[in-house]
């Protein structure tokens, strides 16, 4: 890789935040109980919410379940603090890269120590003009993924509860990724229970509902749920089967002893049968 | 750039309620627990099936305005978008987890954050389109990053399309820019120079068909499937499993991680115990569970 695009590539990389700091393990982080926060939807289907950062503001931000960082314009990093005046500017977006926010309040949910990236993103400056307002921001998973959210646009109000959540570290990952070979990783699909059957590859292509099931062994968890020889099975507590990985996928979620439903599809029929499985391997 | 903002003006421009489908009302209210998988990219991934197609997999995306679905992934579906239609109409979404919805306006298209995210190269999936806006405001969504599924409450709200303009000629032309590119510019930038990484490969485990119970604290066989690999290698009801592939089994925890990496086909030795004698016996996986 030439110096030039490593450059590129570390701005981009290091602008992503660093999420396992120790700080994030510290429950005192997040203050709230479960927070009540109105939003805006704009004409664009967008949602916006007021922000404070830094006790500085009031700064329009937009809710972004789809954005994997948290994002600040120049003006509302540099009026909140989160970045000097003088910092330097990257060529690209005005970026400036990481940075943190010391405190984000929405509303009465107080957050701390929030990583951002800092750069005018094109999207919402096009929004700003249409709108005749500025939007600041945007809130992506770094932020949200700290609680249980809940969406409710027809109320125009989210929901925040804190949680346990270890919230991922993207930088790490990418870094590995452009350091690690480019080789196929590899993963097992180990059931934790003992069902009594085999199935077989689907087949119809992306018209297919699910995998057959080619063998059932008697006096199993499998048969006495009466599952069948030429079932099609379709879903397995709760998930679809579409492939033989997805079963063992499934089936590593139900270990023995739990009861859960399959559906399947016999003579065009769909049965929904509860099998729990047993210990076996 | 002036003609580039009209068209966005324009686009915004809101079109009129979504007639109601009556059939959808009995929905409102329900809830539907829906499995997903956050990439590495921080992205939240869910399965759906388009007119009885896939599974695919979907972006869940709160800051693009649509349904969008990629050029690829219509094809296998067998969607036609016309070339004078913005929209292309879809009869029916399944999502997995139960929840559906019914007729919807679909965006036939490639955004850029879809060529960046499947560029970064994701373990086991592409990605092959984008629930936006109009799909998921009409659920409540509930998403706890602790557990491995959202929960997803129909409401009774019937979000709108984006109106689209159309030419002198009566056809409905794609706007030009980033008018209907959502924000996920981050993911396409890095995406350039990280390149696509291969496909995570998925192993289903090998079987050996024996039933396991645990008794005084220790593991016995309860029952051995008639024509099964422990069949085969001549596992017996009633004794005592003692070791698999080298390791002490002291309940049937231990058995499952020991065999957890055993693939069908694999041989692998097991110890057992007969009340006196520990005899050993080589078994060969097969394919069940």
């Amino acid at each position: 890789m030439n110096t030039k695009t490593r450059k590129l590539l570390s701005l981009i990389v290091t602008a992503l935040p660093v999420l396992a700091l120790p700080a994030w393990a510290d429950p005192s982080a997040v203050e709230a109980k479960k927070i009540v926060v109105p939003f805006q939807l704009l004409l664009s289907n967008h949602m916006v919410v007021t922000a404070k950062l830094n006790g500085k503001g009031p700064y329009r931000l937009i809710f972004d379940l789809g954005a994997p960082v948290t994002l600040l314009s120049n003006r509302a990093a540099e009026g909140s603090g989160a970045v000097a005046e003088n910092a330097p500017r990257a060529f690209l977006m005005g970026m400036r890269g990481e940075a943190e926010v010391a405190k984000l309040e929405i509303g009465d949910l107080t957050a701390k120590k929030v990583p951002v990236v800092v750069f005018d993103h094109p999207t919402l400056k096009l929004l700003s003009d249409f709108l005749g307002r500025p939007l600041d921001g945007i809130v992506g998973y770094t932020f949200f993924a700290r609680y249980k959210t809940s969406i409710d646009y027809k109320a125009k109000r989210m929901t925040f509860e804190p949680s346990n959540n270890e919230v991922k570290n993207l930088v790490r990952d990418l870094e590995a990724r452009l350091t690690g070979p480019k080789i196929a990783k590899h993963r097992m699909l180990a059931p934790e229970g003992f069902w009594g059957m085999k199935v077989g590859d689907p087949t119809g292509g992306v018209a297919s509902a699910g995998v057959p099931i080619t063998t059932v062994w008697p006096d199993t968890p499998a048969a006495a749920a009466g599952i069948k020889e030429g079932d099609i099975l379709t879903a397995l507590d709760g998930r679809w089967t579409a492939s033989v990985a997805d079963v063992y996928a499934a089936s590593t979620a139900v270990p023995a002893g739990r009861t859960v439903d399959v559906v399947v599809l016999r003579d065009g029929k769909e049965l929904t049968l509860t099998v729990t499985p047993r210990a076996g391997l | 750039m002036n003609r580039r903002l009209v068209w966005f003006g324009l686009l915004l421009t809101l079109s009129g309620l979504a007639p109601d489908d009556p059939k959808q009302d009995r929905e409102v209210g329900r809830s539907y627990q829906v499995p997903y998988r956050l990439t590495n990219t921080n992205h939240f991934l869910v399965r759906v099936r388009i007119n009885g197609k896939g599974p695919f997999n979907f972006l869940v995306d709160t800051g693009a305005p649509a349904l969008f679905i990629a050029t690829e992934t219509a094809e296998k579906i067998g969607l036609k978008p016309s070339p004078k239609e913005f929209w292309t109409p879809v009869d029916r979404i399944d999502f997995e987890g139960g929840a559906h919805l019914g007729k919807l306006n679909a965006r036939v298209e490639d955004p850029f954050q879809l060529v960046g995210m499947n560029a970064l190269g994701l373990p086991g999936a592409s990605i092959d389109g984008i629930l936006g806006f109009t799909v998921l405001a009409r659920f409540r969504l509930e998403i706890d990053p602790t557990r491995d599924r959202m929960t997803w409450t129909r409401l009774d709200f019937e979000p709108r399309d984006i109106l689209i303009p159309k030419t002198p000629d009566g056809a409905q032309a794609a706007p030009k820019g980033q008018a209907l590119n959502a924000l996920g510019l981050v993911a396409k930038v890095a995406a350039v120079a990280l390149g696509k990484e291969p496909e995570e490969q998925l192993h289903p485990r090998g079987f050996l068909g024996i039933e396991l119970t645990e008794k005084d604290g220790e593991v016995c066989v309860l029952r051995v499937l008639p024509g099964s690999p422990a069949a085969k290698g001549g596992v017996k009801n009633g004794a005592h499993l003692i070791e698999v592939r080298g390791k002490t089994i002291k309940n049937a925890t231990d058995a499952l991680s020991a065999v957890a990496g055993i693939r069908p086909g694999e041989s692998l030795t097991l110890a057992f115990s007969d009340g006196k004698d520990r005899f050993e016996l080589n078994l060969t996986a097969g394919e069940g569970l």
